[in-house]
């Protein structure tokens, strides 16, 4: 047998191990990606599925409990709004007003139960727009450790 | 002084232009004065982008709130240092900082003293003009950083708190250096296929005659592999500065998410890896070319893909981007290297077919295929994970995204075939099986690092992946041990001992890169440690608390607040014992800054070599009383002990090689069997011209 021919199988082992590894891991890890609206739409198809569902907190909507372990908040789509309740602890600037990423599970009611809430780091790169919203001084005046 | 800034912006942009155009017209030309009045223009417009970043870096200082730029990005509470680091924190900033580290990569490779100059130089460097044109162009049109600020602002919105961090005054700037770094391969391999005349050179007949009318210049190969290696150590100290900012800054115990962001920078160094490899195989063996040109191709492509992820605003990412034209036009940039790229190599195809087959499956270029392999498909994963979105719309009509698991289980099988590879590079030849001594070193080695594996695992680790990779880090440090004593055996009579610091310094180029594979053993051993081992606890205290958690006695001393100009902190006084050791305290913090009227967490880490002792503040929980997390990271230090020995080893491997030096001591046996393969080869070619 070739060296050449040799090579070949080790990489085809090493591809086909990888190859059913990636397999295992997309098995268990995958989650519908969608928007709020999008989620909506679909909702009874959803139900108790993996989802994470995009979209922006809507003002006055965010109640986060004094041990900064459970938020409730509502997401802003385009057209419609998702209830979410998430438990866990909570990125640092979560805030109203926020684009915000949560994973988690629909319930029958429609429900967005988060496992995880993800913010974006505040400054990098943003469009204009949110800068300008940036530079206004927040009206959030939760103080964590009083 | 705004003013000043935009003429110099637009006169850079108009300079480098020309200076592409003049550069790549006359190399084809061969026109010698065309050329020179491009790399004049080439000169002015670096210095007309260093007069843009002066007054950039200058109104961040003073905080001139006319720039739009500075009232986005500074604040009069700002430090300095943080002030000046935002030039390269927005978008406008960050393209005007690339562009001009471009432009100084281009001009040190092209006024580099070279002791045999390529003729591919002037072609690249119109290569590189072309490129400096393109990201000044972006500027011009669409990010400009001299923009006006038309409503008058006494403040700005400052930098986010979670950019206020020492790693992030440095990651994004080395990032950048190597994303202009990795340029000049790729120029360099474009130049090769671009201006080898098939044809004959009518202009030129003796060059013609010289490189022949089919031939490729090799000389890019050994042009390139410097660059390539300083582009290669240079992003990978970028990725584990971000890592570093993330596990101390983001306060969630971990150092990598699988991010985007993170995949974007990750996917470039990975094919770099390849290419340094496989470059090496190009030039020692005349072998892998093709596959050397199509990754120097697709490295600078990568970087191009990364600024895409990072500008387009499409992914979902824990970073915020902009949805602005800009990333799509670095996507259509990499479509065009790669298009363009495809068709050069298929129309050169004849020209890059292997000097050499394999001969043994114990030869060293054997193993860089191996890894090759493995490096390809880790950097494929890592694509489809990030397009995953993208993908499963176009093929299953929804959006689904993979999370850390796709990555991670694929990690294992392409890093463990990575570490054996690896591990026995010092004691394998080029072209050929290893000798005898070779072959009783390596068996040597295997004894002595399963021995040091069974002593891991009466240790206490029982982890099979654990075990293998503690077994091929050992293997890796005592082949590099045993090939150290061969050669110094060889050099000295059979007496190691006497000239094993000779030995040392006289191959050290070759050593420095077998310090480089060490540095990638010990990120292996701490990614490896620090994945499996890790342990946390969350618990709320109250102060004069006492818990025992990990065989550590941790105490609750006080919760102290502090008010700053800028900020408002609140701090746990912990005391931590465990045994017989001193007890140490730590101060894990909340910080509430108030321009931003935002809270950071700021964890305080305790480090040693066995591991890092993480603890968290989250928040108050009633009178005083607090809650903490707890978190070990084992081996988390050998993580970033990696990165230095892999920035000192190609420090030391970029040097210059001392040429005395080569005369006094024989190179080691695998360059003598290379000379003797060269000069066997050269004279059947003469055979067989003769005949």
């Amino acid at each position: 047998m070739s060296t050449t021919v040799k090579l070949g199988i080790a990489a085809c082992i090493v591809s086909g191990v990888t190859a059913y590894m990636a397999y295992v891991g997309t098995m268990t890890s995958w989650k519908y990606y969608l928007t709020v609206d999008e989620c909506l739409a679909d909702a009874p198809a959803l139900v108790q599925q993996r989802v994470r569902v995009n979209g922006r907190i809507a003002v006055g909507s965010l109640d986060i409990a004094n041990d900064r372990q459970r938020a409730t908040f509502k997401l802003c789509g385009t057209n419609y709004e998702l209830p979410v309740t998430c438990a866990g602890p909570l990125p640092d600037n979560l805030a109203e007003d926020l684009e915000v990423v949560v994973e988690g599970q629909l319930d029958a009611a429609g429900l967005l139960c988060g496992e995880k809430v993800l913010t974006r780091c505040a400054s990098k790169y943003l469009p204009e727009t949110q800068t300008a919203t940036a530079a206004r001084p927040q009206t959030s005046t939760e103080v964590r450790h009083r | 002084m705004r003013f000043m800034g935009q003429v110099c912006l637009l006169a850079a942009f108009v300079s480098v232009g020309y200076a592409a155009f003049a550069c790549l017209y006359g190399a084809l030309l061969r026109n010698r004065k065309l050329k020179q009045t491009g790399l004049v223009s080439a000169l002015g417009g670096f210095v007309a982008l260093s007069v843009v970043m002066v007054v950039l870096a200058y109104a961040l200082l003073v905080k001139d709130f006319g720039f739009q730029y500075v009232v986005q990005y500074s604040s009069r509470q700002l430090p300095w240092h943080y002030s000046l680091s935002a030039l390269w924190v927005g978008q406008a900033g960050s393209l005007l900082l690339w562009a001009w580290m471009l432009g100084l990569a281009a001009l040190l490779f092209r006024f580099w003293p070279w002791k045999k100059p390529s003729e591919l130089r002037d072609p690249a460097f119109g290569f590189l003009m072309a490129y400096c044109a393109f990201l000044t162009a972006t500027m011009v049109f669409a990010a400009d950083p001299m923009e006006a600020n038309i409503a008058p602002s006494e403040e700005g919105a400052g930098l986010s708190p979670l950019l206020q961090h020492p790693a992030m005054l440095i990651h994004p700037p080395i990032v950048f250096l190597a994303y202009a770094a990795w340029a000049v391969p790729c120029a360099l391999a474009i130049s090769a296929l671009a201006f080898r005349r098939p044809h004959g050179n009518p202009l030129e007949p003796s060059l013609t005659a010289a490189i022949g009318p089919s031939a490729i210049d090799s000389s890019w190969v050994r042009i390139a592999r410097p660059w390539a290696l300083a582009a290669w150590t240079v992003l990978g100290g970028g990725i584990l500065l971000g890592a570093y900012w993330s596990y101390e800054e983001l306060g969630w115990g971990g150092y990598w998410a699988w991010d985007p962001v993170e995949n974007g920078s990750l996917m470039p160094w990975l094919l770099g890896s390849a290419f340094i490899h496989t470059l090496m195989s190009w030039q020692i063996r005349g072998m892998l070319k093709k596959t050397s040109i199509a990754l120097a191709i697709a490295v600078f492509g990568m970087c191009n893909f990364a600024t895409f992820l990072t500008r387009s605003g499409i992914f979902s990412s824990l970073h915020a981007f902009s949805q602005s034209p800009i990333g799509w036009l670095f996507l259509g940039l990499m479509l065009i290297l790669g298009i363009g790229g495809t068709v050069l190599l298929v129309q050169n195809r004849q020209s890059l077919v292997s000097e050499n087959r394999f001969n043994s499956i114990w030869a060293r270029e054997s193993f860089v295929v191996i890894s090759m392999v493995s490096l390809l498909l880790l950097t494929a994963v890592t694509v489809v994970g990030t397009l995953s979105v993208a993908l499963s719309e176009a093929i299953v009509g929804r959006r689904i995204i993979v999370g850390p698991a796709f990555y991670n289980n694929v990690l294992i099988p392409t890093g463990l075939v990575l570490l054996a590879t690896v591990a026995p590079a010092p004691l394998l030849r080029w072209g050929a099986s290893p000798t005898a001594r070779q072959t009783r070193a390596i068996l040597f080695s295997v004894v002595a690092a399963t021995i040091i594996a069974i002593i891991v695992w009466l240790s206490g680790v029982r982890h099979p992946l654990g075990l293998a990779v503690a077994w091929l880090a050992a293997l890796s440090v005592m082949m590099l041990i045993a090939a150290l004593f061969l050669e110094s055996s060889n050099r000295n009579g059979g007496r190691p001992w006497r000239g094993l610091l000779s030995t040392l310094v006289a191959s050290h180029r070759l050593y420095a890169s077998f310090a480089i594979h060490l540095g990638f053993v010990c990120i292996a051993v701490g990614v490896t440690g620090s994945s499996l081992g890790s342990r946390q606890h969350e618990l709320v205290l109250t102060p004069g608390d006492e818990v025992v958690w990990a065989g550590r006695s941790i105490r609750f001393h006080q919760l102290i607040e502090r008010e700053l100009p800028d900020k408002f902190i609140v701090e746990a006084e912990l005391e931590i014992a465990r045994g017989e050791e001193k007890p140490f305290r730590l101060l894990p913090a909340q910080h509430l800054h108030r321009l931003q009227d935002q809270w950071t967490t700021e964890v305080a880490i305790r480090s040693t070599w066995s591991e890092d002792f993480y603890t968290i503040l989250h928040n108050g929980e009633g009178r005083d009383a607090v809650r903490l997390t707890f978190v070990e990271n084992p081996l988390m230090r050998w993580m970033w002990l990696g990165g230095w020995v892999i920035a000192v080893g190609a420090f030391v491997r970029l040097l210059p090689s001392p040429g005395q030096e080569r005369k006094k001591h024989p190179p080691p046996v695998s360059h003598l069997q290379e000379k003797k393969t060269r000069k066997q080869r050269k004279r059947r070619e003469l055979e067989t011209a003769k005949s």
